[in-house]
């Protein structure tokens, strides 16, 4: 019986596309960069002084007569980067005060389509195995602590990566759960993509892709 | 309010939404229910072992407490107030409110956005054409669906599983993008609005046909994988399921389910089945849940070809109660509304998440800690849509 | 004469602690050294038995100089008086004095047991037991009477004297199935624990004693030895697994004891089944040195668990005490069997000398391969036991306090005379075992070597042990300095740490694992019942079915049917008949 599935494996066959080396097979519009110009009453002031502001978008289309969604994903914001985790990074997943969707675009990183296992991506079960806390969600009282005590946990070196656009700005929700200067890397979508999630991490590295 | 009268206890009863009591037929004042309180056992040898809230194997931040005196657990306990969020929808326009509904749970936002929707039009006396109620239908079965697979792709992570776990991962991606080509997004975020749906069903047969054939393999070869059955099949028995709905329910069965009997949705082009099973385990669960897949598919078949929808505008400007009950996912999501002027005045919504979890609970006494993992998935109770409150 | 006087004196010891609490312990401390030297000056091989007994009650009775504040004048008077008892044991050169001895031994611990606590139970079965017992050694005696003449220990023809001396022995150690002789008296009794530490070390000795004393005046007979290895097989087996999941501390001390004592006997089994006169006198001294090790762990033992301040692991108030802290866990070192104790030494020569016994082969070779793997497989539970006293019972979940007072320093010192005892054992083992392997500058006199023939089998150097051990560590301190080490938050689910782990949870898996044997039954709120003694259940069972017989017999049958009587007439006429007819053919 155990033999079953190894076949079963086998017989589906590769189906990891083979981004972020080469352009995403199935981009999705939303989220994607938008681009555009004008004004528009934006319900979370993503749009500043006729420029659309990645992190604050919830992309809830309002405004797509003046501004529309190209399908590019690259909508992330690298600040600091560890070229030592290019040989393996561990992300401790943190979920401060999300929806679930940014929970689960973030496991389906790991899904046959994305594979980030491929590039040395791995998910680990406490933040003292961790290279990189992911924080989704908004800031919450009950989650405060355990966010506090999970980055004291972490050994050096380590990043901090905001997920979505609740971490980043509070989206519509709320606020987010820490001060944006704490934030190595910000990834803006709600929810991001696993397209962009899963290039976000890679050039946490200083991967370039090349 | 069309379908739901407050004072009449009538119809089985859900459970509640804030004060309200909900009925499938009325609707109560009157708070219920108490929580358990967590007391202290230091005398008998047994210990309190917290697991999370902030835990790798956990997919949400939910804060679980196991009584023990060593291995088997003598009582459970579900914290989801520690990522409690406060969202602030009252005073907002319904429009603007809609925004925030969606996000709370986001993995259910049709369900979620079409159940808000509902209440808003009933409470602003709004018509719905025919095109956006089967527009409507479409998401929420394929909600159902995706929502069901991830809920045995994260049975089969604690088995071990590898390889069902990927192609169940791979299966919900292909229907993650199928949801996004058919409403605008991967999780229907704005797809919905007051009075209208709008969907574009180009892909949309061919690939629930691939999507059905694929699970169904899957699906044959975990009935026959006997490490997998072993860890389901008695784990987290319930006994007759009576506060439960939902899957859950109708694994031990009782064949409740808001598409036969919520006015709120008109299932009636739909033929389908309900899948029951009756021993109300892990398994039972799995089971349900594996048919409701199959059965959803063939709704999305049945449905697709209906009629266009007409997009029309509607005003929303104005005032009332309004009432409206779905089947989401995970069992009947029920949203009530005061609307006074297009402004959201009151708000109250009853989550299946938060009703099931005092069942589950019961439900872990007896088992072992490594029996946990797959217990739960198979509830698929969500923390976003229970530990959520409005303001 | 002068060994009589020491005994006598004890008396006196008794007479004045009803008087005076302190100086009743006091005196016992005094008269227990003079009883040490004087055995010290003419030492034979019994002697020894009297050497380590007075170790523990000069031990116990300092301990008892704070502790005994808690408890009245009665409990030095009577410990004095059961101390006394013992003395006249060691002393005794006949029978009758061996009885007289027995009988003052066990009435006090009686009073001890029944004075503390209402419960009227406890104290009664203790006392049928232990008259059980009397009546063995009575039987005996008079079997060893009737076979010599004299009521003198001389060698005595018959083996049958020693088999019921050894039952009487038996019942008072708490062997398998009487292990309630050991454990409801210490734990259900409540005895204080100066009291348990006196019974269950030194009481128990003097069944040891008794064995022993028995078996060199007696003929070897193979079967009373098999008998011993069965009994003592069984009850390493079944008091370590008690031992594991009491949750009450004193009723785990004393099941470690019949796990102890267990291993003593089949040791004492041994010895009449092997042939090699080599191999016996190593076990003569592998029991001495057992005997001792346990005695004197022991009394550290119960003396510790004393100091919680609390009967089980739950319910321990006092405050964590460093002094007492290095004591318990020299104390639980040498009652799990390791070295560098006295305790260490003790198992590894027994385990020497079962392993031995099976390089002879045969049947015997079979029964040591099978009880000496029973023996290291009952140390393993018993180190999980120890370990859980000292965990629970000592480091865990309390403040720590230094407190200057006898029990702190008694515990302390109990430890100290374990490890210098493993440190000059070389002195106490027979000279024939003692060698050394100058090649590997392992100097002649360092080593204990084990052998049943010429031939060295295995070896041990504990003075060296000792000192390498210290030279290695104080070598790497000053090598490598403190070790170095990155301080990480420990990570609780995000959660302030709370430290839950209970003394219930650690022994859960083995309540589970055995739970056919250890009967746990898991009740509505969950939680496991376990440590039914099934042996007493059995006895108990049977007792109750009996008088359900019986009753039925009265109500059913016997209920002046005279129809009835006349079948059972008949019945019974005919039953004789034929029993005659057997008996003449």
């Amino acid at each position: 019986m155990s033999s079953f599935w190894f076949f079963e494996g086998l017989r589906k066959g590769r189906k990891t596309e083979k981004f972020p080396r080469a352009p995403p097979e199935s981009p999705p519009l939303r989220p994607s960069r938008m681009k555009g110009e004008g004004f528009h009453e934006c319900p979370t002031d993503a749009i500043a002084e006729g420029e659309w502001v990645q992190e604050k978008c919830i992309f809830c289309r309002r405004c797509e007569e003046q501004f529309k969604p190209t399908g590019e994903q690259d909508i992330f914001d690298v600040k600091r980067t560890e070229k030592i985790l290019m040989r393996s990074i561990h992300l401790y997943r943190l979920d401060s005060g999300s929806c679930g969707a940014c929970n689960t675009e973030f496991s389906a990183i790991f899904d046959p389509q994305y594979d980030a296992h491929r590039l040395r991506i791995f998910e680990t079960n406490t933040p003292r195995h961790a290279d990189a806390i992911v924080i989704m969600g908004i800031a919450t009282d009950g989650m405060k602590e355990a966010l506090d005590r999970a980055y004291e946990a972490m050994p050096e070196p380590k990043l901090v990566i905001a997920l979505g656009a609740c971490a980043v700005s509070g989206g519509v929700l709320g606020d987010a759960p820490l001060d944006r200067d704490m934030y190595d890397v910000e990834i803006a979508g709600c929810p991001p993509s696993p397209y962009t999630i899963l290039e976000a991490i890679d050039r946490a590295r200083g991967d370039s892709h090349d | 309010m069309k379908h739901y009268k407050f004072g009449e206890a009538r119809g089985r009863y859900i459970g509640p939404a804030g004060d309200i009591q909900v009925y499938s037929e009325g609707l109560v004042r009157g708070e219920s229910g108490f929580r358990k309180e967590r007391h202290d056992h230091e005398h008998d040898g047994q210990l309190w072992f917290d697991y999370g809230p902030s835990t790798g194997g956990m997919l949400e931040s939910v804060g679980i407490s196991f009584l023990t005196p060593g291995e088997l657990i003598s009582e459970t306990l579900v914290d989801p107030s520690f990522k409690k969020r406060t969202l602030v929808v009252k005073g907002k326009s319904v429009e603007d409110a809609l925004l925030t509904v969606e996000r709370i749970n986001g993995f259910h936002a049709a369900s979620h956005s079409i159940a808000y929707c509902s209440a808003v039009e009933d409470a602003l006396g709004i018509n719905t054409d025919a095109g956006t109620r089967s527009s409507r239908i479409v998401m929420l079965e394929m909600e159902r669906v995706r929502s069901h697979l991830e809920v045995i792709k994260r049975l089969c992570e604690p088995a071990g599983f590898g390889v069902p776990h990927s192609q169940i991962g791979y299966i919900r991606e292909r229907m993650s993008r199928l949801i996004s080509s058919v409403s605008g997004h991967r999780y229907f975020f704005s797809a919905n609005s007051i009075g209208s749906a709008a969907i574009d069903s180009k892909n949309l047969l061919g690939e629930t046909e691939a999507i059905g054939a694929e699970f169904a393999r899957v699906y044959d070869g975990l009935l026959q994988s006997k490490i997998f059955l072993n860890r389901l099949q008695n784990n987290g028995r319930n006994e007759d399921g009576q506060h439960l709905i939902g899957p859950a329910a109708r694994a031990c069965n009782r064949r409740i389910d808001a598409r036969l009997d919520s006015p709120s949705m008109d299932y009636s082009g739909a033929e389908f089945e309900v899948p029951v099973a009756e021993e109300g385990d892990s398994f039972a669960r799995f089971a349900v849940r594996s048919g409701e897949i199959m059965q959803s598919l063939s709704i999305i078949r049945n449905i697709a070809e209906g009629p266009e929808e007409e997009g029309r505008e509607h005003d929303t400007g104005g005032s009332g109660e309004g009432a409206a009950r779905v089947e989401s996912p995970q069992g009947d999501l029920f949203y009530y509304v005061n609307v006074r002027d297009g402004i959201l005045e009151d708000i109250r919504m009853l989550s299946p998440s938060m009703v099931n979890i005092s069942s589950f609970e019961a439900s872990m006494k007896g088992n072992i800690f490594t029996d946990f993992h797959f217990n739960w998935e198979s509830y698929g109770i969500w923390i976003s849509e229970a530990g959520v409150e409005f303001a | 004469m002068i060994d009589m006087v020491l005994v006598l004196l004890f008396g006196l010891s008794s007479i004045l602690g009803a008087m005076h609490r302190r100086l009743g312990y006091y005196s016992i401390m005094a008269v227990s050294a003079a009883f040490l030297v004087n055995t010290a000056l003419d030492l034979t091989y019994t002697g020894y038995f009297s050497m380590i007994a007075s170790t523990v009650w000069i031990l116990v009775s300092f301990f008892s100089i704070s502790y005994g504040e808690r408890y009245g004048k009665w409990l030095s008077s009577m410990l004095a008086l059961t101390i006394m008892g013992m003395s006249l044991i060691l002393v005794s050169d006949n029978y009758l004095y061996l009885i007289v001895g027995w009988e003052v031994m066990s009435v006090p611990s009686y009073v001890i047991i029944g004075l503390n606590k209402s419960d009227s139970r406890p104290p009664f079965i203790f006392m049928m037991f232990s008259e059980i017992s009397t009546i063995f050694i009575i039987t005996g005696a008079a079997y060893a009477f009737v076979v010599t003449g004299t009521l003198a220990f001389q060698s005595v023809s018959s083996y049958v004297p020693m088999l019921l001396l050894s039952v009487g022995a038996l019942v008072k150690m708490g062997m398998s199935p009487f292990m309630i002789s050991e454990w409801l008296p210490i734990a259900h009794g409540n005895a204080p624990s100066n009291a348990s530490a006196v019974l269950s070390s030194t009481m128990t000795l003097m069944g040891v004693y008794l064995i022993v004393r028995m078996m060199l005046i007696s003929p070897h007979q193979a079967y009373v030895g098999l008998f011993f290895l069965i009994v003592g097989a069984i009850s390493i087996l079944f008091a370590a697994m008690y031992a594991y999941v009491s949750e009450n501390m004193k009723m785990l001390a004393g099941f470690s004891t019949v796990d102890n004592n267990a291993a003593i006997l089949a040791g004492a089994g041994l010895y009449l089944v092997v042939s090699s006169p080599t191999l016996q006198v190593f076990i003569l001294d592998t029991i001495l040195i057992m005997s001792l090790a346990h005695s004197v762990a022991k009394s550290g033992l119960f003396m510790s668990i004393g100091n919680t301040d609390g009967e089980f692991f739950s319910q321990i108030r006092a405050k964590s005490n460093s002094l007492n802290n290095i004591g318990t866990f020299l104390s639980t070192m040498s009652l799990s069997g390791l070295l560098p104790t006295i305790g260490g030494l003790g198992v590894w020569m027994l385990l020497e000398a079962f392993f031995m016994e099976a390089y002879t082969g045969g049947f015997t070779g079979i029964i040591s391969i099978v009880v000496g793997s029973v023996i290291a497989l009952g140390e393993g539970l018993a180190t999980g036991a120890m370990l859980k006293v000292l965990a629970f019972g000592s480091l865990f979940h309390r403040p720590r306090e230094m407190r200057h007072d006898t029990g702190a320093y008694a515990v302390l010192a109990t430890g100290a005379v374990l490890v210098a005892l493993f440190a000059v054992s070389t002195l106490m083992v027979n000279s024939a075992y003692i060698g050394g392997l100058p090649s590997v500058a392992v100097f002649n006199g360092f080593t204990i070597l084990s052998k049943f023939t010429g031939v060295d089998f295995g070896l041990i150097s504990p003075g060296y042990i000792i000192v390498l051990v210290g030279i290695f560590t104080v070598a790497a301190y000053y090598l490598f300095g403190k070790p170095r080490s990155r301080p990480a938050p420990v990570w609780n689910g995000g959660r302030k740490l709370n430290e839950v782990y209970t003394s219930y949870a650690y022994s859960n898996n083995i309540k589970l694992m055995l739970s056919k044997i250890l009967r746990t039954r898991v009740t509505r709120s969950g939680q496991h019942v376990s440590i039914v003694d099934v042996f007493w259940a059995a006895m108990t069972g049977t007792g109750i079915a009996y008088r359900k017989m019986c009753r039925f017999v009265t109500l059913k049958i016997m209920n002046s049917s005279i129809g009835w009587y006349m079948v059972y007439m008949m019945a019974a006429f005919l039953g004789t008949l034929l029993i005659f007819a057997f008996a003449y053919s």
